[in-house]
Order: C-alpha cells, then sequence, then structure tokens
C-alpha cells in the first residue's frame, strides 16, 4: 500500500513537472501548445545525443535538457503560434489553428528522433549519474525518485510563488483574467507570451531528462502519451489554476495506480481520457478553475 | 408561414407585437428594465436612445437571442419567450444587425437567398431577386461581401431580411455607414415596405431620418422608456432632449 | 495500367480509406463542430465489422452496416451529451472518446482480441467497392455543398446566432454533423479492416486522429475536396518521399507545419481564392458594376455599441 503511493507520488511528480509548463502557458497566453510533449521528449533526446558523446552527471544532462526544451518551445512561440495568431480572423478560429500548428509543428521533432533511434527507447546509461535503490520498512524507493518529487513540488511551489509576487507573475495572470484590460495597462503580450513559453519549454525538458533517468528509458512517442495526461491534469486542477494543476496531477497519478494494481493493467490509459471527458462534461471548470463557461 | 398568418387574422385585434415589463439582467447590470412596448401592424416604430441605453438588447430579447429575466413578448397575442430563435425567426420575425453579419465565403445573391430559405424556398428566385432590386444591388450578386463597401454591404443585410416577407422587421442601425443618398433609398424603402403591410421597428441614430420615416417613437434610456408616441413630439420631450438629444441633436439638425 | 494497378492496388485501396477518414473529420468541421469522434467511430466500425464477420459470418455488407449504425446511435449520444461543449474543449472530449474507445477493444478480452487485435476477417470486398462506396459519399458530399442545404450550413459554422435568426435549428444541425461523421468513420474503418482482414487498437489511436487532421489541414477543411486532395497526398507521399531516404518523415513533418501555420484553407484554399481572384479580374476587366457606395469605402469604418455587459 505504502510502495503504491510512492509510486502514485512519483508518477503524479512526473506529470506535474511537465503539466505546470502546459498550464502555464494555457491559463495564461492562452496557447494550449499541442507540441508540449514533442519539446518534453526531444529535449531529453537531445541530453542522451550528448551523452552518447561525453559521460556527463545529472546536473548537466538537466541543464542541457530545459536549455533545449526552452529554446524549442520559444522556436514554436516564433514560428509557428505568434504568426498563426496575427492572422487569425478571430479567438475561435485562432485556438483551432494553434491547435493544429501545434500537432503540425510537434511532427518535425518527432520525425527526427525517430529517424535518429529508429524508434527504439534511448536512455541515458551513458551518463556518470547511478540509480540507487533504498529499502526501508519494507518499501523500495529509488534516488531518482526521491529527486523526481522534491523537484516538482520545489519547482511548483516557486511557479505559484513567481506568479503570485513577481510584477511579471502578475502581469502574465492578468493577461489571463482579462487580456485586453492587461494590454491597457501596458502589459507586453509579446515579451510575455516568449517568457512564459521558455519557463514551459525548460520544465518540459527538466520533466524530459528526469523522466528518462526514472524510467531508464523511452521511446520518441512517449510525448504524445503524456500530452494527454497532462492535459487531464491540467482540466482536472481547473485551467488557470496553478494549485489545481498540483492536485490534478497527484489525483490523476493515485487514480491511475489504483486502477494499475486493481486491474489487469490495460485500463491504465481510461483513467486519464475518461477523467477528461468527465470534467468537460460534468465540471468544466475543474476543481480549482475560475468559471469558464465554454460554449458552443 | 400561410398556416401563421391565419392565426395572425384570428388574434388581429391583438397588436402584432406586445413586451409587457421585460427585463434583461447581465448580472447586476440591467440592460432591459422593466419595459412595456406595444408594436401595431402595418406601422413604423422607432428606438431612441444613447449607446448602451438597451435598444440592442431589446431587439436581441425580441429575437430571442437573450433571455428574458423577468417580463414576457408576445406575438399575435401568443407569448414566445421560450422559443428557440430559430422558431420566432420562421414566425416571421427578421432583423439586421448592428455590425454588419454576412457570410463571406458566399456571394451577395447566396446571402440573401439564405434568408429566403427559412419560407421553404418559397418566394423562391423571384423573391430573390425582387430583393435585389429593391436594395439596389443589381448587378452585385456575383461580388462576395468583402469586395463591396459597407453600406453596400449594409443594404445586402436588409434584402437578406425582407426576401422571406417577414411581418416584423427589426433593423438595427439600418444606415450606419451609409451616405446621404443612399439613407434616402433606404428611407423609401422602408415606406413601401409599410405600404404592403410591413410592420418595423428601427434603432437608428439619425434623428432626422426617425422623425421624417417612423409613425411611432419610443426614448430609451437606462433600459427604461422614458417617452413615447408621435415622433415630433417625443423628439421634443425634455426627457428626451437631455438624455439623447443634448449630446446628438446639435449635430444632425 | 493494369500492372500499374496490380503493383499498387494497396496504395489506391489506402487512399479510399484514408479520404473516408479524413472525411469524417471534414464535414463536423464544415458544419463548425471541432469534433474528432470520427476517428473513434472508425474503431467501432471497423471492431464491429470484424468481430460479425469472424464469430457471426454474416455478409461482408451486412457487418458493415451494423458497425455504421451502432457508430451513428453512438455519434448521437455523444452529440446530445456534448452539446454544451464547443471549440477547443469539444476537440479535446472527442480526443478523449476516441482514446477511450482504444481501451476499451485493448480491454475486450476474446471478443475483441485484446491488445494483438483481430485476425481472418476475410471477404470479398475489394477495390471496386470501396471505391464506388466513395464515389457514392463524394457525390452526397459535393450535393450538400451547394444549394440551401450548403448555404445552411456555412451559416452554422461561420455565424450559428445569424444562422438562427435565418430560421436554422443550429442544435440539429451539430447533431447532424456528428452522426454523419459518425457513418463515414465507421465506414472507413470497416472497409479497412475488410480489406486488410485485420485490426488492433494501435491502428485507430491518436496517430489516426494526427493522419486524418493531416489530410484536411494540407489539403483544406472547407469542402470534401481537401480532404481528397490530402488523403491522395499522404497516400502516395511516402512512396514519392522515398527518394530523400531516412529524412522522409522530417519532410513529412514539415510540410505539416508549414500548411498549418501559413496555408489555413490547404491546398484547396490557395486554389480557390485563385480562381476567384481570376473571376475578379475578368469581371472588372468587362463592365464597372462596382456599386454606388463603393465611394465612401474606407470613410466609415463599423462601428460597434458597446453592449452592456
Amino acid at each position: 500500500m505504502l510502495q503504491d503511493l510512492i509510486n502514485a507520488l512519483s508518477l503524479g511528480s512526473i506529470y506535474l513537472l511537465f503539466a505546470l509548463g502546459m498550464s502555464l502557458v494555457w491559463g495564461t497566453i492562452g496557447i494550449l501548445n499541442f507540441a508540449h510533449g514533442a519539446i518534453f521528449m526531444f529535449a531529453a533526446f537531445a541530453s542522451y545525443v550528448i551523452v552518447e558523446q561525453v559521460r556527463l552527471p545529472m546536473l548537466a544532462l538537466i541543464v542541457i535538457g530545459a536549455l533545449v526544451g526552452a529554446a524549442l518551445s520559444v522556436a514554436v512561440q516564433v514560428l509557428a503560434f505568434q504568426p498563426i495568431l496575427q492572422r487569425a480572423k478571430d479567438l475561435r478560429s485562432g485556438e483551432m489553428q494553434i491547435l493544429i500548428g501545434g500537432i503540425g509543428v510537434a511532427a518535425i521533432p518527432l520525425a527526427v528522433a525517430e529517424e535518429e533511434t529508429g524508434s527504439n527507447p534511448f536512455g541515458f546509461s551513458a551518463s556518470s549519474y547511478a540509480t540507487k535503490t533504498y529499502a526501508l520498512l519494507g518499501f523500495r524507493i529509488t534516488n531518482t525518485q526521491i529527486l523526481v518529487v522534491a523537484a516538482a513540488l520545489l519547482i511548483a511551489v516557486a511557479v505559484i510563488a513567481w506568479l503570485r509576487m513577481s510584477r511579471s507573475g502578475l502581469a502574465l495572470r492578468s493577461l489571463g483574467v482579462d487580456p485586453e484590460t492587461a494590454s491597457l495597462m501596458g502589459v507586453n503580450r509579446r515579451v510575455l507570451g516568449l517568457g512564459s513559453m521558455a519557463v514551459a519549454g525548460a520544465l518540459a525538458g527538466f520533466a524530459g531528462v528526469m523522466l528518462t533517468y526514472h524510467l531508464g528509458a523511452i521511446t520518441p512517442d512517449s510525448g504524445d502519451t503524456l500530452l494527454i495526461k497532462a492535459f487531464a491534469a491540467v482540466i482536472l486542477g481547473g485551467v488557470g489554476s496553478m494549485a489545481g494543476v498540483v492536485v490534478g496531477s497527484y489525483v490523476l497519478a493515485l487514480a491511475e495506480t489504483i486502477v494499475l494494481t486493481q486491474t489487469s493493467g490495460l485500463w491504465v490509459d481510461a483513467v486519464s481520457f475518461g477523467v477528461i471527458f468527465a470534467v468537460l462534461l460534468f465540471k468544466s471548470e475543474g476543481l480549482f478553475g475560475r468559471k469558464e463557461v465554454r460554449r458552443t | 408561414m400561410t398556416g401563421e398568418r391565419m392565426t395572425g387574422n384570428r388574434a388581429s385585434s391583438a397588436p402584432l407585437l406586445q413586451v409587457k415589463d421585460a427585463a434583461v439582467h447581465f448580472g447586476g447590470v440591467k440592460a432591459v428594465d422593466g419595459l412595456s412596448i406595444e408594436l401595431t401592424e402595418g406601422k413604423i416604430f422607432g428606438i431612441l436612445g444613447p449607446n448602451g441605453s438597451g435598444k440592442s438588447t431589446l431587439l436581441a430579447a425580441i429575437t430571442r437571442f437573450v433571455d428574458l429575466t423577468a417580463g414576457e413578448i408576445l406575438l399575435d397575442g401568443e407569448e414566445y419567450h421560450t422559443l428557440p430563435a430559430a422558431r420566432v425567426a420562421r414566425r416571421g420575425v427578421a432583423r439586421t444587425f448592428q455590425t454588419v453579419r454576412l457570410l463571406p465565403g458566399l456571394t451577395v445573391e447566396e446571402n440573401i437567398r439564405l434568408g429566403a430559405d427559412r419560407v421553404g424556398g418559397r418566394g423562391g428566385a423571384d423573391g430573390v431577386r425582387e430583393a435585389i432590386e429593391r436594395t439596389g444591388l443589381k448587378g452585385l450578386e456575383r461580388h462576395r461581401p468583402g469586395e463591396l463597401s459597407y453600406g453596400v454591404q449594409r443594404r445586402v443585410e436588409i434584402a437578406r431580411a425582407i426576401v422571406a416577407r417577414p411581418r416584423l422587421l427589426l433593423l438595427d442601425e439600418p444606415t450606419a455607414g451609409m451616405n446621404q443618398s443612399e439613407r434616402q433609398e433606404v428611407s423609401a424603402l422602408m415606406r413601401e415596405l409599410q405600404k404592403e403591410g410591413l410592420t418595423q421597428l428601427i434603432v437608428e441614430h439619425d434623428v432626422q431620418m426617425m422623425v421624417d420615416t417612423c409613425d411611432h417613437l419610443f426614448a430609451m434610456n437606462f433600459g427604461k422608456l422614458i417617452a413615447q408616441g408621435d415622433p415630433a413630439g417625443v423628439v421634443r420631450e425634455p426627457a428626451v432632449r437631455e438624455a439623447y438629444l443634448g449630446k446628438r441633436w446639435s449635430q444632425h439638425v | 495500367m493494369t500492372a500499374w494497378y496490380d503493383s499498387n492496388i494497396i496504395l489506391i485501396q489506402s487512399t479510399f480509406v484514408g479520404l473516408l477518414t479524413a472525411l469524417s473529420l471534414q464535414v463536423p468541421i464544415r458544419f463548425g463542430v471541432f469534433s474528432f469522434a470520427g476517428v473513434g467511430c472508425y474503431g467501432i466500425g471497423a471492431y464491429t465489422t470484424a468481430i460479425i464477420v469472424i464469430r457471426l459470418g454474416w455478409p461482408a455488407p451486412l457487418a458493415m452496416g451494423a458497425g455504421m449504425l451502432l457508430a451513428a446511435v453512438t455519434g448521437y449520444l455523444l452529440a446530445l451529451v456534448l452539446s454544451r461543449l464547443g471549440g477547443l474543449y469539444l476537440g479535446m472530449a472527442t480526443i478523449a472518446f476516441d482514446l477511450i474507445v482504444t481501451v476499451v477493444v485493448a480491454n475486450g478480452g476474446e471478443l475483441t482480441g485484446g491488445p494483438s487485435g483481430l485476425f481472418g476477417a476475410i471477404s470479398d470486398v475489394g477495390t471496386v467497392h470501396v471505391a464506388l462506396t466513395s464515389l457514392v459519399v463524394v457525390v452526397l458530399l459535393a450535393l450538400s455543398e451547394r444549394g440551401r442545404f450548403g448555404r445552411r450550413v456555412e451559416a452554422v459554422r461561420e455565424d450559428p446566432e445569424l444562422a438562427a435568426a435565418m430560421g436554422v435549428e443550429v442544435r440539429h444541425y451539430r447533431q447532424l454533423a456528428f452522426v454523419i461523421s459518425a457513418l463515414l468513420g465507421a465506414c472507413a474503418g470497416g472497409f479497412n479492416v475488410l480489406l486488410r482482414t485485420t485490426i488492433a487498437p494501435t491502428d485507430i489511436g491518436f496517430s489516426l486522429v494526427t493522419l486524418a487532421l493531416t489530410m484536411i489541414i494540407v489539403g483544406g477543411s472547407r469542402s470534401w475536396a481537401g480532404a481528397f486532395i490530402g488523403a491522395v497526398i499522404f497516400t502516395w507521399l511516402p512512396s514519392v518521399l522515398e527518394f530523400s531516404g531516412q529524412w522522409q518523415k522530417v519532410i513529412y513533418g514539415v510540410i505539416v507545419a508549414l500548411a498549418a501555420i501559413w496555408v489555413p484553407g490547404g491546398l484547396l484554399g490557395v486554389i480557390t481564392d485563385a480562381y476567384r481572384s481570376w473571376q475578379r479580374s475578368r469581371r472588372a476587366g468587362g463592365s464597372s458594376d462596382v456599386g454606388p457606395g463603393d465611394g465612401d469605402r474606407g470613410t466609415v469604418s463599423p462601428r460597434a455599441e458597446g453592449t452592456p455587459a
């Protein structure tokens, strides 16, 4: 039981690291970035390519992953989302083109990684970091799990604090609540958009590296699965609420862990899809979100 | 349509449209606040009022685009404020919009045909041709809205609204963006339609045109009716001048 | 010709199945309904057809019909259940629906063959059947894009409120979009399983959503013709791109990204725009029939009274 809880906690932390950035961007500049999964994966992939050449410690790979993620994320914003938003005739059609554009852009890093790896799993076996397993009171925990949980919670707290207390955080939140008034008050949408995309990308890259360490190896298409799960976590918590993402990620992970232990294992994925469906139907603002009724 | 006309005749003693104590509140904002008006068949009615006085909201309530918070709206003495907007439209309530709403992908003729479709294709090609001629759009049938000036686009909207031969026509600032000669043409068209028995309710800022065209004026402010009656009389009322004309009169007369 | 046909028979069949799949997403988009449920219905159609053919031994058309019926009912129920949702949220809910279908069939035990799927759905369905069905579908859809129905669909997509003011029951049109999409998806799935004789959960997941969407992004979402262009391109592109060797997938990705960002109307949109401007220039060259109000173009801009809110 306690073992399940530990597993749920580390799984939820991976979801959280991934979903934080997605939620940040979606809740503030209103972009649901479907390339977030590809950015996550490609950051891990880039770290893998480098570590195959140079034996590096974990910290170096984390930095590389975060930098690659941030760079990719900014590139997607500049090359894809900004042009789409500039040309969209209204918010509704813009929103859909963003979704489609994200899917389109995501195909490129995915293709590159699949090409290089032959769609096989890749991992950081060449890294100098070694996974250690501690056995305590009958349950087992790895040093990676501890790191993942600690990092996820610390970063979540840091992001929430940044949004609540700093000037730029306040400006970002105001964009999420009322973009027009915010721009009248002198909030620079463009700069903040790039900034939040960079932060989101760095978080995705960080999550990618951590997940690769945690699982030993990931496949190029693992970004897609995680994208859907993170989406479930975000809307479960409520779009625009950072505390909501934290709760959503862990609740989802816990539910999945329970399903995993109680069934044959194949039903696990149904949890997140079911959550998406149910939340959108019955409580579309999620657990902590602003009341945002999206009508047809 | 014929069937609905019959019910109309049956209750011909009642006014065509009655708005009774209607209220539309958006949260704390009372856009329409306890307003009652009656439209008798075959007349042109106008609504005056400053921006934000609730004129457009009233039209939206009549066409069932917004729900009433309180009160009722009756067509031919029959309450209809629970019907969906599409049903109200099929009962013969047509409207134009304050901001032009034409479909960019369709030609002028197709946009007008869209209005004709609601009567089940009746009026067909003849009706469409007639509407095009009456609004002076002949020769522009194959253009797309994006290629036309704003005034011309407004005329397409009017054509689309009249093509189905409605019983009640609601015009939301029909001449905004038009030049003087176009305004006069629209005004003449409204008179002509009136002679054919069409009841009209117009929201418009051009006071002179309203006085010239309408049989009866309502003046609104803060969602309430502040005056009504003979156009020349209404515009002279102190309350109306203060609420609306004080700022506008000098510009228009 | 026959030799070409024989060596490309799989690709030819795939083109039609791809067309039907792409149409199952294009039709709702044309109605302004951002639903990807057609892909889930592809799975429902494929699995129902396969199960009936393999387990009950019914003739293929009956099996496909049953699959399409089940999908249509599902589509209608989805339309009712999801009627409150629009835009992005509807898109995501229907993607979740598609993925739920994959999980359900992966857990269907013996009935659905679990994760490895079903084998041996053997029938005499061939290229002629899928080609003729596609032709009928395309003719019907082409008709639906014209005349009164076409105008109403245009209004429902572009401006639902305006459509209502024109007497159009927007709700019914949206429900219809779900049902047509379900029928098309199930039809595509049914044909695919009968032509390939196998189906597995991995055939109907997120990658199928991406592929079908890719086809209509690049082809164009406004008309059946866009789906057709997209289906042809993305069925044949891999064999055309063989020269590029290992970078095939990357080129593919770049094409999709460029189309999504810079050509929102797809190739069809480019063609239509070119045709229209050619028409305009021809018309302008003829008689000057510009409106009397054209003089004041630009002097008056649409103003919007602040709605009391």
